[in-house]
Order: C-alpha cells, then sequence, then structure tokens
C-alpha cells in the first residue's frame, strides 16, 4: 500500500508552509533537548576530566593513614612505597605524592598550607610540574592562581616555608616561586604548593616515602596493596556526580514542557487539517477508500512532522552543536571556581549517541500518537455528512 | 688561674643551675594578641621531657583547665565538661592558648647536655652581664629544634638569651630574659619574652612567681587520675 | 462594535472557544515554564546564599581577608546592638548571625574518657529563637535523618556519616573542643539529638551545628559573631537592593584604620556570581524564545482555525455589503479580544500554578537520597515581575498574526465561492 504514504507526503508538503512552520517548531524542540541535555553531560565530563587529567589520573592508592579531610592526619599518612607501586612508578605508569602539613609565612602573617611533592618530570598528570625541575639549591615551588590571591606572592618571590620533619624537628626554608600555574582545578591550588618530591622527601627526612601514588589512566588496577588502598576513579568523583544528577532533573521538567508544547501544536495542526478536509475525506470515502486507511493516512502526516522535524533539525542543528560542542559556551570562571567546580571559562557541551537517538525515537513515537487521537474522529465519519462538508 | 673554659663544661653548668630532676613552677603568661592582651596563671609538675602536668590558676575561664602529658600523649581535663579528653599527639605541635609557644615548648624540661654539642662562639654583653656565646648542634635525630645559641651569664650560669634555629640554619624563636632572681641557690629567669620571629606580633612573655627544684612529687600527679582530683 | 462583536462571541462558542482554550492553555504553559526556569536557576544561588554568603553578608575587615581560616580572634563583637540597627535601618531583610568554627569532637565512654574522636566543621546559628529563619534557610527540618532537631541549648546536630563513624547515637554526648576567640583552648559538652545530611562530603565527613548562644559561650565570643547573613524577607536575591543596602551600611558603619569594623558585602561582590547570573541570562532568554515562538506558532493554528470555520459567515457578511476592510478589521478585532482575554485567564491559572509550584514546590525525594541542607530536594518555580507580562506576547501576538494572515485569503476569495461554502 504504497499510496498511504506517498499521499500523505504529498500532503503534507503540499500544506507549505503551515508544514513547514510546524516542522520547524517541533526541531526546535528537539535541538534544545539535546542541546540542554548535552550541556548537563558536558559539565559533568569537563569537570570530571580535568580533575581526572590534573589530579586523580586513572585512581589512586591512599597510603591507610591518609584522610583528605583531616590535615592532623598527615603527619602519620606517609610510608615507603612498596616494591608493587615502584614497578608501576619505574614503568612510568604511576607517580607518588607526598604531602606534609607546613606553615607558610607571606607577610608576617602565618597560613597553614599543604606541601606537595611532586615528580617534577612525571608525564601523565597535567599541570607544570616540569617547572620544578630546577637545578640549584633553592627550594622551587609552583603554586596556582589562587595561592597567588590568598598571599599575594608573585612568580620570582621567596617566601619563608616552615615544617617539621619526619623526626619532629622544625625546619624552614625560603622558598622560590618559579611557576604560577593556571589550572581550572580548584583542588590542585588553593592552600597548597608544590615541590620536587624529592627535595620535600629530603627535607622530611622521609626517604622513598610518599602519601598518595597516583595510577595513570589506562591502567587496569585491581588489587590492595598492604597498607594502601585504592581509590578508583568513581569514588574520587562522588561530590560531583551527585551535583550534576541533581541539576540534570531540574531541566529535565523543562523537557516535558518543551515537548508537551510541540505536540500541542501537531494536535492542533491535525484537528485543523482534519476539520478542512472533510470534504477530501468524503470524496476519497466514496471512491473507496477505508476509514481506516483514511486514519492510517493522517496518523501518518502527522507522523512525518516528527520525520521532517527530525531531518530539518539535523540539517541546522548538527552544525550548530558541533559548533558549540567545538567552542564551547563562555563561562565566568568564578563562580564555578567558589563551588569547587573544575570547568574553567568555557563550557563544552558533549552529546551521545544515546542521547541523540534517544530523543529522537521519544519526539517520534510522541509526534505518532499525538497525531492519532485526533484522527478517532475519522471513525465515525459518514460518507455522506462530509461530502458535504459536515463533521459528524 | 681560670682557664677558658670548654663549651661542654659551661653547657654542664647551665644544665647544674637549671636542670633538675623535677619542677614544680608557678607561672605567668602574657599573650599579646591581635585584640589585646592577656595573662595566664598557672602551676605546672615537669620531670624531664617525658612528664608534665599543668593546672590553669586564672583567668576564671580557664581556672580548674588541668593538662597531662606523658611521652607524647597529651590529656586535658576541663571542670566545665568534667571530661578527660585524649588530645593526639599532633596537638602538641599546636601553640598554647594563642601563644608563642607550642605545648612542647612549654611541658618540657630537656637537659641540653645530652641533646646537644656544645662550641663556644664568642662572648657579649646582655643584661649588663658579659655571656658566652655558645653554639648548640644537635647530637641526635628526635629532637625539636636542630640548633640553638645560648647567651650563658658568666657568672651565674644561667642563659639570658637564646636562639632556636631550623635545621636549615633559619632563625625560628627567640628568648629573651628581662629579669633573673635567685632561688634556693640557683639563678631563674623571672620574666622572660618569647618570640615566633617568623609571624608579626609582639611574642609571649612569661613570668615565673616561683619555683621549686627536685621536690617530692608523688607518681601519682603524672597519671591520668590526678586530671580528676 | 465591541458590544455586537462581544455578543457575537459568546453567543457562537464554536466560534470563540476553542481558540480562547487554546490560548489559555498556551499562555497558562508559557507561564508555568518561565517561572519554572527562574526558579531553577535561583536554586543554584540559593545553595551558596543559605550556606554561606546570605544575601550580604557582615564580617570585620579582618575576618573578610582570611574567611577560610575561620579566624574568630577576627570575629566582630557587639552583635546586639548592630543586629537592633539592622534590622531597624533595613526592616525588610532578614538577619541571621553565624560563627563559623571548626575542632575535634570527642565521645566519652563510662568513664568520661574519650572513646572515640574526630575533627570537626561547626556552624552556629540561631536555632532556638522561635522566630528564627535559620530553619527555612538551612532546610533543618527535612534534613534529619535520625534523632530530631534541638529544641533547647546545649543541644547539636552532627552530620549523619560522621555520627556513624564515632559510632555515637542521638541522646549521647559529645564534647567540642576548639579554640576561644582569644586563642584559649575551649571544651564544651552537647547532647547530640540528632543527625543531618549535609549534601557535600567534605561537610558530611565531620560537622556539627550548634546553636549560637551555646557557642558564643564556649568560644568566649559574649555578643559577638563571625558573619551575619542578610536575607531579603521572599528569599529572592535582590539584586539592586542588596547593592544599595551594603552601600548605605558600609559609608555609616565603616572607619579607617580599624580592622574590625564591620563591612558589608553583597552576594555579588563575594565571588563571581554576577558573572555567572549575567551568563545565565541569555540562555534562559534563548529557552524561552523558544517556548513563546512555538506558542505563538500553536496560536496561530487556532487563529487559522477560527477563521477557517467561519467562510461561510463571511460569505454572507460580504454578501450582505460589509466591505472587506470592515470584515477584516472586525476579525483582527475579534482576535484580539480572545487574545487579550485568553492571556489574561492563561497568566492567571499559569500564575496560579507557578505560586504553587513555588511555595509547595516539587519534590524529587523519591529520585535523590535524602534532603540535604545545601540542596533542598524541592525543585521551586519563581514568580518574577516578568511573568506577569510574558504570556500576553504569544497570546496577543499570536492569535492576532493567525488571524490577519488567515483573513488575507478574504481578500481574495470570491462571494460566490463563500456562499458554497455555507452549506446551503
Amino acid at each position: 500500500m504504497m499510496l498511504i504514504p506517498r499521499l500523505a507526503l504529498r500532503n503534507l508538503l503540499g500544506a507549505g508552509l503551515r508544514t513547514w512552520l510546524n516542522v520547524f517548531v517541533l526541531s526546535l524542540s528537539f535541538v534544545t533537548i539535546i542541546f540542554l541535555q548535552g550541556m548537563y553531560s558536558g559539565m559533568l565530563r569537563q569537570v570530571s576530566d580535568a580533575t581526572v587529567d590534573a589530579e586523580f589520573g586513572g585512581g589512586q592508592y591512599w597510603q591507610a593513614n591518609y584522610d583528605p579531610f583531616d590535615p592532623l592526619s598527615l603527619q602519620d599518612a606517609h610510608a615507603v612505597i612498596p616494591d608493587s607501586l615502584n614497578n608501576l612508578i619505574e614503568k612510568r605508569k604511576a607517580t607518588p605524592v607526598l604531602i606534609v602539613q607546613g606553615t607558610l609565612y607571606p607577610d608576617g602573617r602565618v597560613m597553614p598550607v599543604l606541601l606537595k611533592g611532586i615528580d617534577p618530570n612525571q608525564s601523565f598528570l597535567n599541570f607544570p610540574s616540569k617547572s620544578l625541575a630546577v637545578d640549584n639549591e633553592e627550594l622551587p615551588v609552583l603554586i596556582g592562581e589562587r595561592m597567588v590571591k590568598s598571599t599575594n606572592l608573585r612568580k620570582g618571590d621567596s617566601v619563608t616555608i616552615q615544617w617539621r620533619d619526619a623526626n619532629g624537628t622544625f625546619d624552614a626554608r625560603d622558598g622560590r616561586i618559579v611557576e604560577v600555574m593556571s589550572t581550572i582545578v580548584p583542588t590542585i591550588d588553593a592552600g597548597q604548593m608544590w615541590i620536587p618530591l624529592q627535595k620535600l622527601q629530603e627535607m622530611m627526612l622521609m626517604e622513598k616515602e610518599a602519601t598518595i601514588v597516583v595510577i595513570a589512566e589506562d591502567l587496569e588496577v585491581s588489587d590492595n596493596v598492604a597498607g594502601w588502598s585504592f581509590k578508583d576513579i568513581d569514588f574520587l568523583l562522588t561530590d560531583i556526580k551527585q551535583v550534576v544528577k541533581m541539576r540534570t532533573i531540574g531541566s529535565s521538567f523543562i523537557y516535558v514542557f518543551l515537548l508537551f508544547l510541540a505536540m500541542l501544536a501537531i494536535f492542533n495542526t491535525q484537528v485543523l487539517s482534519i476539520f478542512r478536509r472533510r470534504k477530501e475525506m468524503g470524496t476519497l470515502m466514496a471512491l473507496g477508500v477505508t476509514r481506516l486507511q483514511l486514519i492510517r493516512l493522517f496518523t501518518l502526516e502527522g507522523a512525518l512532522n516528527g520525520v521532517l522535524a527530525a531531518t530539518i533539525a539535523a540539517v541546522y542543528g548538527i552544525p550548530l552543536l558541533v559548533q558549540l560542542a567545538r567552542n564551547g559556551i563562555g563561562l565566568p570562571g568564578d563562580f564555578m571556581d567558589q563551588a569547587g567546580w573544575a570547568i574553567g571559562s568555557r563550557l563544552f557541551p558533549s552529546y551521545g549517541a544515546a542521547l541523540v537517538l534517544g530523543t529522537t525515537l521519544l519526539v517520534l513515537i510522541v509526534t505518532t500518537v499525538v497525531s492519532y487521537l485526533p484522527t478517532r474522529k475519522i471513525a465515525k465519519l459518514k460518507p455522506t455528512d462530509a461530502l458535504k462538508g459536515k463533521l459528524s | 688561674m681560670a682557664q677558658t673554659p670548654t663549651a661542654d663544661w659551661i653547657l654542664n653548668k647551665v644544665d647544674e643551675n637549671f636542670g633538675s630532676d623535677n619542677k614544680i613552677i608557678v607561672s605567668e603568661m602574657v599573650i599579646h594578641g591581635r585584640r589585646g592582651s592577656r595573662t595566664i596563671k598557672s602551676k605546672s609538675w615537669i620531670q624531664g621531657r617525658d612528664k608534665s602536668f599543668s593546672e590553669y590558676l586564672s583567668p576564671p575561664r580557664e581556672q580548674g583547665t588541668k593538662m597531662l602529658k606523658l611521652e607524647d600523649q597529651l590529656w586535658t581535663y576541663t571542670p566545665s565538661t568534667d571530661r578527660t579528653i585524649r588530645i593526639s599527639g599532633h596537638m602538641l605541635r599546636q601553640s598554647v592558648m594563642g601563644s608563642d609557644l607550642s605545648y612542647e615548648d612549654m611541658m618540657e624540661d630537656p637537659k641540653l647536655q645530652n641533646l646537644y654539642h656544645a662550641q663556644i662562639i664568642g662572648e657579649e654583653e646582655f643584661l649588663d652581664r658579659l655571656c658566652w656565646v655558645l653554639e648548640l648542634t644537635s647530637k641526635g635525630e628526635e629532637i625539636t629544634y636542630y640548633r640553638r645559641k645560648i647567651w650563658v651569664d658568666k657568672e651565674r650560669y644561667v642563659s639570658l638569651k637564646e636562639n632556636r634555629y631550623a635545621k636549615s640554619g633559619k632563625l625560628l624563636k627567640t628568648t629573651e630574659v628581662l629579669e633573673v632572681f635567685k632561688a634556693e641557690n640557683r639563678w631563674i629567669p623571672r620574666k622572660a619574652v618569647f618570640k615566633d620571629v617568623l609571624k608579626k606580633g609582639k611574642g609571649t612573655e612569661w613570668h615565673i612567681l616561683s619555683m621549686e627544684f627536685n621536690a617530692d612529687i608523688p607518681d601519682h600527679v603524672f597519671t591520668k587520675a590526678s586530671l580528676r582530683r | 462594535m465591541i458590544k455586537f462583536l462581544f455578543k457575537g462571541l459568546f453567543r457562537d462558542r464554536s466560534r470563540s472557544l476553542f481558540p480562547f482554550l487554546v490560548v489559555v492553555a498556551g499562555v497558562m504553559l508559557t507561564i508555568i515554564v518561565y517561572c519554572w526556569i527562574m526558579g531553577v536557576t535561583s536554586d543554584m544561588i540559593r545553595a551558596a546564599a543559605n550556606f554561606d554568603t546570605g544575601h550580604v553578608k557582615i564580617t570585620t575587615q579582618a575576618y573578610a581577608e582570611e574567611a577560610d581560616q575561620k579566624p574568630n580572634d577576627l570575629a566582630f563583637l557587639g552583635l546586639d546592638e548592630l543586629l537592633k540597627e539592622l534590622r531597624k535601618d533595613f526592616p525588610d531583610f532578614v538577619w541571621a548571625p553565624r560563627i563559623k568554627f571548626g575542632g575535634l569532637l570527642d565521645i566519652p565512654d563510662e568513664q568520661g574518657e574519650t572513646r572515640s574522636q574526630g575533627p570537626v566543621i561547626g556552624l552556629a546559628v540561631d536555632i532556638l529563637s522561635p522566630s528564627s529563619p535559620e530553619w527555612d534557610i538551612l532546610n533543618l527540618e527535612k534534613s534529619v535523618v535520625r534523632g530530631r532537631l534541638p529544641k533547647k541549648q546545649g543541644e547539636i546536630l552532627i552530620s549523619d556519616d560522621f555520627a556513624r563513624q564515632l559510632n555515637v547515637k542521638p541522646g549521647e554526648t559529645a564534647t567540642l573542643i576548639s579554640s576561644t576567640m582569644y586563642g584559649s583552648m575551649a571544651t564544651a559538652n552537647f547532647v547530640v539529638v540528632g543527625t543531618v545530611r549535609f549534601g557535600m562530603m567534605a561537610m558530611d565527613r565531620g560537622a556539627m551545628i550548634a546553636d549560637i548562644t551555646d557557642i558564643q559561650f564556649a568560644l568566649d565570643m559574649a555578643d559577638g559573631a563571625g558573619e551575619i547573613l542578610g536575607f531579603s524577607d521572599d528569599f529572592i536575591y535582590p539584586e539592586v537592593k542588596a547593592e544599595e543596602i551594603s552601600q548605605v551600611f558600609n559609608s555609616r558603619f565603616q572607619k579607617k584604620d580599624d580592622e574590625f569594623t564591620p563591612v558589608m558585602k553583597s552576594l555579588y561582590k563575594q565571588g563571581g556570581l554576577a558573572e555567572f547570573l549575567t551568563l545565565l541570562e541569555p540562555i534562559v532568554g534563548g529557552i524561552l524564545v523558544v517556548f513563546v515562538g512555538i506558542m505563538a506558532i500553536v496560536l496561530w493554528n487556532a487563529g487559522l482555525m477560527g477563521s477557517l470555520r467561519r467562510y461561510g459567515e463571511i460569505g454572507v457578511r460580504l454578501a450582505i455589503g460589509e466591505s472587506k476592510g470592515h470584515l477584516y478589521r472586525s476579525l483582527i478585532a475579534e482576535s484580539l479580544m480572545i487574545g487579550f482575554f485568553g492571556s489574561l485567564l492563561g497568566t492567571a491559572l499559569g500564575l496560579a500554578c507557578a505560586y504553587f509550584l513555588q511555595t509547595v514546590g516539587f519534590d524529587v525525594g523519591s529520585m535523590m537520597r535524602n534532603a540535604t541542607l545545601l540542596m533542598s530536594n524541592v525543585m521551586r518555580a519563581r514568580i518574577t515581575p516578568g511573568s506577569f507580562v510574558i504570556g500576553f506576547v504569544p497570546g496577543l501576538l499570536a492569535t492576532v498574526l493567525g488571524t490577519s494572515i488567515s483573513g488575507i485569503s478574504i481578500y481574495k476569495r470570491q462571494t460566490s465561492q463563500l456562499m458554497k461554502e455555507l452549506e446551503v
């Protein structure tokens, strides 16, 4: 029965402007839904990626006493790196970080600070640790811009840092800020200073020791090493995921409304169309077309709206969305920062195949159903009345 | 004819003058903060580096608060809560009452000779007294201040000024005595000022009101039970 | 003529009812979505405001500079006086004094010695005053996991995870060890009467909420507070007002050379919220344009429908001699009326729903674990001045547009054809 689809299409296209307008509106809903959803996934992915790149790596081994929320625990949260982890480090698949509590004296003020020692030549965490590969007697220090704000220190400045080594002996040195990094991940910036791992180990009399060992992203890890517990990325990202989930639920209501409205438009059009064409229907019925076929025809016309909408949406939507995904949306850096989010100045939406296909399917199905509803009137249509122009 | 004494000998005399098996000290601490100064009076029983018991006598808010230090464990009792609370050893490094001294500084009475090698590096006048200047370098590992410099009164063998240094040689804290007095045939600082050199501020003053040496301190003083007494 | 048209509209329901209903429905939806979007965006601000920044925040200059370290030694004194003045001078704001502190929470065993202990972040707010705004601000009632809310002094709430970690149950004692404003050690006993969920890992690890009078006493901060948060009394951030009162306050209270004078900062000035809000505007605008656009098309269709049904009548009128122009204008006038009244009713209904959504909200609790202090599980809409008018844009415009375009066909049709469609 090729006739019906062809007829439907012809009718639809024949309606001209009205069809295109409806289709356009529907496609707008389409694109908007995908965009919003993409924005949230993009947000999640961006924050996760940035944090994973700069801090979490593929997961971390935490020394048994380490508790990131309890600075007092740092005194005991260090141990000699076990052999199995050392193997990974040598293969450049892991990098150790030693974290120690210290005190900073910028300008005579007292400021507690975390001293973090990292291998300047580590290659898989995304921050400029190379700047610490300085070969002189000075103590090179790497800080982030947020630290600059809270300490008023600048690149090239020296500042007194005090700490107590593994025996509790006080030590203090002047460190020189060799680099100020601009990072979107606040958790490697605020309240901490980075120095070369070896120097820190020497200063602290903690040779070959570390507090955490960060694993490269492509590594498959499963075993727990004695005295160290493995924290995978999911665990490390818990907080972030929670917040994004909240936001996504909030916006789903907007989708519902958007869709609803678009469906209202389609419904309207169908009613209109049925009303206008009753004579035509009467004629067709007189010619032998069954009611069922008529219903199919009109339903199909309505549904085709959805198809056309999807097509149009693809036509302008794809380049638009791809453009946005590539260039991102400008964001003010500070606010997200305040909430501890590593997003930075541009948000890049990300669209999953599931998202796009799912939305398309949803819209098509809903459109079809909505198109069908008004056609039930046709079932009661008497050809004689219809010919006359009445809608019984 | 007195020869120039060796540094070790001088240090020994210093420890003889000030050192004892134990001490009972009644003192006042004047803490200069950003909002003004306050005076805290306390009585302490100290035995070497490992045992120390303090009770705060005034002002009324602090009165009755007691602290017990046994090696690197610290307990405190406050009458307002009627609780004996164990404070982790990490707290030992924190400042006492907002002063420039840490709990360690306040609750330990080390014999310098045991901990440091000494060297005479000069002579200077301080507080109108002629002093030897000694440089002390740590003998071992478990020590808080790696290096110290002390000005020892040539006649009285009391340390009138002390500088404490980090391993790197950076000056961290200074103590300057303002007045001395004699008790039980020993010369004791009556008033001294402690200062954390790295931070801004006027430092903390310490006034010793009385000091007893080698008193008969019953063992039960250094137990948790005495916190509740 | 209007009366005539009115009569016509009223009497022939089939002519006007359908488009009318469509207008009402469409406008209603527009309003609801608009208010919903407003509500969702203000949610983001709300969490920050309620917990940290308020709509305005007052601290001493010195405190503000080191705020991360919760430097209570730099807090301000003279709270009662200050609150009195604030309530007098800025009566349409709600003022909530707070103290943030840190320390250890120690749980005693039967001998009164340490059973378990953990570091704690503390927030002291006014929870005991009968008219305290903090219950709403912090969403206290809904965030309780076990136990109950404090009813008298000496009672505190701690995070649920923390309670489990310390193995302490509601009803048990906990001792706070912290430092007073002057640096002395502070200790105080409390009874843990309930546990809450904060919704933020750092807080859920170890946080407590106590009444501010208790903490003022414990930390020797009589008549003091670390910060005072101010909220507009409808709890919707008043951009302009907040800036205004900050300037008024600062010019009155600020003394040079005294680092302890109180200083007021609006929400904007505390971090990059200002820019964020500016960014939101175009996004929201975009969504709304799409929405209104869709509405317009729907209503246009309705307009068309209306006209189509009346070809017969139009034919008669033309035949009688009514000029095309006159007819056209009367059609437009009719649609204007439908549009106007439809928008009116639609706006009223829409606002009613939005109001419901604003006050009662939509509880997404079933989808999330528990209500938290920071992010309420209830999603709310927000009625703004714009929402009163926004319905009229699609309501009026679209209906009129639809009618005018379909009406054009009047000019094209032949009278005779129109008569035919009279179905005689």
